[in-house]
């Protein structure tokens, strides 16, 4: 399938490159970058040297494709989604463009009028998990965001549990540094992010509409920058209004991703590694999402892990576009991740 | 086939025998095969940590 991205010199981009380079039901056609044009993609991404020869071209020169993939900056996307719809076959948003149904939404998280709310509707949420029917048809695809992923996959399942009430669930996020982006300023120098353990956002984080819209939970979102370069822990506390015991939150959570192939139940009882870790998650696409029960305060920690480029991201859009492509899920999508590292 | 004790997946295997010792392969739990004929599990008795009393 001839494939196109938009916006390829990023992080999410480079990861992006990383596995489509290697799908094998994928031609890589074009790559534009503004900043990077002419040159080529390794440049931008070391990692990708000798894999392809490709050059990043200007967005001016983008010719049609089969499907496209837009891993431009928030705010970019919103404005010619239209013309990209027209001259491809399914587009694949990694932005937060089309995220949120609610069109009101975006002057209050992202500071902009949608000029396009017709086609708010007609994005399909790229989670596999909950939307894989509607991603078989689909012409916008809209991937989530890293902590948004997290969260939703932690919390979803939980929803119809009686005893979850209609109280706000407090989330407690943490991010690594290539969560920011490439271009992440004075915030991502050496100097001021080595040793962080920064509330960047204890209230108001964007992605608190895309899970309250995926939940139908008030969300209490706090999120945390520390030291690692990928991962996303989202630790996400539910003040419950009965008592619930382990086995329910196993039965919960098996019938929701006892079959999917990137969501892993870790509560382990032995071991290093007995709840979501990001640290071996990283390159990945797995999304792992573990429990506990604390009785003494009647409440349940839902806790996710994931790479904030992997199934946060790129390795997500894959999981989209093979869904959507009709290939099987886990096509280029296999790596396990690594330990120790 | 059985569930397991702490987290209610369900577990088997024909070629165990009574005493034999497994974790479950979802939880991670010690399992003890208590039965064969219906296959039935306990949870396994775990070994204390002796701190050096």
């Amino acid at each position: 399938m001839n494939v196109a991205v938009v916006g390829g010199s990023g992080y999410v981009g480079g990861e992006l490159l990383r596995l489509l380079l290697h799908h094998p039901d994928v031609e890589l056609a074009q790559v534009t970058s503004v900043h990077w044009a002419g040159k080529p993609i390794a440049r931008a991404h070391p990692n990708l040297r000798g894999a392809s020869s490709l050059r990043f071209v200007s967005p001016a020169d983008l010719r049609p494709a089969e499907a496209l993939f837009v891993a431009t900056p928030h705010g970019e996307a919103m404005a010619r989604m239209p013309e990209w719809l027209a001259s491809s076959g399914f587009v694949i948003d990694l932005t937060a463009d089309h995220r949120l149904h609610d069109a009101a939404a975006y002057p209050r998280y992202y500071r902009a009028d949608h000029p396009h709310p017709e086609l708010l509707t007609q994005a399909v949420p790229g989670l596999p998990e909950f939307y894989r029917n509607e991603l078989r048809a689909a012409r916008l695809i809209a991937v989530p965001g890293c902590i948004a992923t997290a969260s939703i996959l932690a919390l979803r399942p939980l929803v119809g549990l009686t005893g979850v009430p209609d109280r706000p669930v407090v989330i407690d996020a943490k991010s690594g540094s290539s969560a920011s982006g490439r271009e992440s300023g004075p915030a991502g120098a050496h100097a001021e992010r080595s040793g962080v353990m920064r509330a960047y956002a204890p209230a108001g984080h964007r992605h608190t509409a895309e899970i309250e819209q995926e939940t139908g939970l008030t969300v209490a979102l706090s999120a945390h920058a520390v030291e690692a370069v990928r991962g996303v822990l989202a630790t996400c506390h539910v003040f419950l209004s009965r008592p619930v015991e382990e086995k329910e939150l196993w039965r919960t959570y098996r019938a929701a991703y006892g079959s999917e192939p990137f969501v892993r139940i870790v509560h382990d009882s032995d071991g290093l590694y007995r709840e979501p870790e990001p640290k071996i998650l990283a390159g990945s696409n797995y999304c792992d999402v573990g429990f506990a029960v604390d009785a003494h305060a009647q409440r349940l920690v839902a806790i996710a892990a994931l790479d904030n480029l992997g199934k946060g991201a790129a390795g997500n859009a894959v999981q989209c576009f093979n869904v959507r492509a009709g290939r099987p899920e886990t096509t280029a999508l296999d790596f396990p991740g690594l330990h120790p590292i | 086939m059985t569930q397991c004790p702490e987290c209610d997946a369900t577990v088997e295997n024909p070629t165990m025998i009574v005493g034999e010792v497994f974790p479950c392969p979802d939880c991670g739990t010690e399992l003890e095969v208590s039965g064969l004929e219906p296959f039935a599990v306990v949870l396994a008795p775990q070994e204390a940590e002796d701190w050096g009393e």
